[in-house]
């Protein structure tokens, strides 16, 4: 595991050094993302090790989450590489892939955690671009010091729970989660935390945005579940139903408010933004519930979530790009555009994509827990779709005489892999499910140890 | 418990400095005496490392100021952050101070082995730098902030039973970056400022 990291993290300063050399930076990074995906894939399974007395394990779901986000951070990198030149991007990509593998195979809570909060920092150089012109610097700042807060907040709660004694009153524990809980909710733009990815959205370059939102939001998110079984934390949480309420009512805050602002969004990057955290919402419920087709359905929501985002964040930087000052149409772009609105059928969990075992997990459950909160979470569904097929209206408002493939189409061509993968994982569903299944099987061990 | 003074006295001078170059030999001194309490588990490996990542944090905002004059005034954020600080550092104490019974003895010079010295002193800097951070205009403060707090952090997962040189490596490299992170944002914001 090790050495794929240095692997990442050599590439990652060799890349920073000669930048400037698209052709050369370009190579070395897909040529390191793709080594590093045939490694973890060519891993036996259960293969586990430790680096300075810190244990690290290859886990079914750590070896899918592997393949899937570096799988889309190897199409962003190609997206930036031919269509949109950012130099930073990188030795950003790279260094985020390396912290993702950090967090997808350490098992201690801590390592993990301080891992995710490097692969969270590093992309604040890639947020700012000619900041005379927009408010990127300080959108890059506020996400920051949202990460900050977050990390330390988190890292605090872990370290205090790792060393009081289990005797201690309830109290201090309901405490201690609490914290872990916003911390991680800051770190994922939950609503009421939302307010930096709000700027970021309309902000910040879409490659970045895609970067942050298709493979750092999810990392975090699966980052959460692992420190939950890892920590000890989770029979707490069991006896204290405070906890879980906070869990659920984050849940149905994120759901219903991404949606209700994804659907008065007029911009196609906010719509997508606030579409993900609907999404993250549905599976903070799906967690909550703690029940094996909830974590099972939250986990699928957030994968595919972030291949959705990348799809819909790449094809509205194109379509953005095109359009110049004008509205984005698909009639500067009319693959970006195709590729925005197959986005979206992802974005809703629509059938046969591998995006609906998800939605309809997590909602089954939450229509057994509560009618109402099941009725909110398809209300929260239908906003999103609400919302997705107003940007798809709004960008085929004008249709050409003759319809034209745009130059360099490479925002479609990554849409149509993602698309391509996004069917192939719902005809054949057990491939990207079992994994996940395995997942929750040891959550749920450790939610009732013996 | 001469140590816990100092740490007060160098965050006190860190933020209320109005130069980025004055905050951030201040953040030195308060990075090198939270690493030196202390509490019967200290390593010398983990000093060093913990000193090296307060160092290069400090010389990274050092810097970043570019000349002697830069920085951000903080007015009335000093008398808030030390207010709030004060508070939560014997809130936090009080309510997360593990129930072990244990007799609490410190001194002036030796080592505490109860580790309360190196409790105060992490909940000290986690409340300075959460009130830094949440009064900050830009990124000058912010940073000070993330890095007060980041070294209250690791002070607390000293107490953490585990691989202690692994993470005091990864937690060392978490300050580097939160540093580079936060110098590279302290020279935007001056850019766009200037523009």
């Amino acid at each position: 595991m090790i050495e794929v990291i240095a692997l990442l993290v050599v590439a990652a300063l060799f890349a920073f050094v000669v930048r400037k050399r698209l052709a050369v930076v370009g190579t070395v990074t897909l040529a390191a993302l793709a080594a590093a995906i045939i490694v973890v894939v060519l891993l036996p399974a259960d293969a586990s090790g430790d680096v300075l007395e810190l244990p690290w394990r290859m886990t079914e779901l750590g070896r899918l989450a592997t393949v899937v986000l570096l799988g889309t951070l190897c199409l962003l990198v190609l997206a930036v590489w031919i269509d949109e030149p950012a130099y930073n991007f990188f030795p950003t990509a790279l260094a985020v892939a390396a912290a993702v593998i950090a967090v997808l195979m350490l098992t201690t809570p801590i390592a993990i955690y301080a891992a995710l909060v490097v692969g969270l920092l590093v992309p604040v150089g890639s947020f700012t671009f000619q900041v005379n012109r927009n408010r990127s610097a300080e959108a890059a700042y506020r996400h920051f010091s949202f990460v900050a807060l977050g990390g330390c907040l988190g890292i605090t709660a872990l370290a205090l729970s790792a060393s009081l004694g289990r005797d201690q009153p309830p109290a201090t524990f309901v405490l201690l989660v609490v914290i872990l809980v916003v911390a991680f909710a800051l770190k994922l733009a939950a609503i009421p935390f939302h307010t930096h990815a709000a700027l970021l959205a309309s902000e910040v370059p879409a490659s970045a945005l895609a970067l942050y939102f298709g493979v750092l939001v999810p990392t975090t998110f699966i980052a959460f579940a692992q420190i939950l079984v890892l920590s000890g934390l989770l029979p707490a949480i069991v006896q204290i139903g405070k906890v879980q309420d906070l869990l659920l009512t984050l849940g149905l805050a994120s759901a219903l408010g991404g949606a209700f602002l994804a659907t008065g969004s007029t911009e196609l990057r906010r719509v997508a933004v606030y579409s993900v955290i609907a999404n993250l919402g549905q599976s903070l419920v799906g967690i909550a519930t703690l029940s094996g087709p909830g974590i099972i359905g939250a986990m699928a929501i957030a994968l595919v979530s972030g291949m959705a985002a990348t799809q819909q964040l790449l094809a509205a930087g194109t379509l953005e790009r095109r359009a110049g000052a004008d509205r984005p149409s698909a009639t500067t772009a009319p693959l970006a555009a195709l590729a925005f609105v197959v986005g979206g059928f992802a974005m809703i969990g629509a059938p046969p994509l591998v995006a609906f075992p998800g939605h309809f997990f997590v909602e089954l459950i939450a229509y057994s827990y509560s009618g109402w909160m099941g009725t909110a979470l398809v209300v929260a569904t239908l906003g999103v779709l609400v919302a997705q097929l107003r940007a798809a209206m709004a960008i085929f408002r004008t249709a050409p005489d003759r319809w034209r493939v745009e130059r360099k189409p490479i925002a479609g061509i990554v849409g149509a892999a993602v698309f391509a993968v996004l069917l192939i994982g719902g005809v054949q569903p057990d491939g990207f499910l079992q994994p996940i299944a395995a997942f929750a099987d040891e959550f749920l061990r450790a939610l009732h140890p013996l | 418990m001469l140590l816990l003074a100092i740490v007060a006295v160098a965050t006190l001078a860190a933020n209320s400095a109005r130069q980025l170059r004055y905050t951030a030999v201040a953040f030195f001194g308060v990075a090198l005496a939270a690493h030196l309490i202390d509490d019967g588990s200290l390593a010398a490996a983990h000093i060093m490392i913990s000193a090296c990542a307060g160092l290069v944090a400090a010389a990274v905002l050092f810097v970043a100021a570019r000349d002697g004059r830069f920085g951000e005034d903080p007015g009335w954020r000093l008398w808030i952050a030390t207010v709030v600080a004060a508070a939560t550092t014997a809130a936090a104490f009080a309510f997360l101070r593990p129930a072990t019974g244990d007799e609490i003895n410190t001194n002036l010079l030796g080592p505490d082995p109860s580790g309360v010295t190196t409790e105060v002193a992490a909940f000290w800097l986690l409340s300075s730098g959460i009130a830094i951070l949440l009064t900050a205009r830009g990124a000058v403060r912010g940073s000070l902030g993330a890095l007060l707090m980041l070294t209250g952090t690791q002070l607390l997962v000293r107490l953490v039973p585990g691989p202690q040189l692994a993470l005091t490596l990864l937690l060392s490299w978490l300050q580097v970056v939160v540093a580079l992170a936060g110098a590279f944002l302290i020279v935007n914001q001056r850019a766009a400022r200037e523009a």
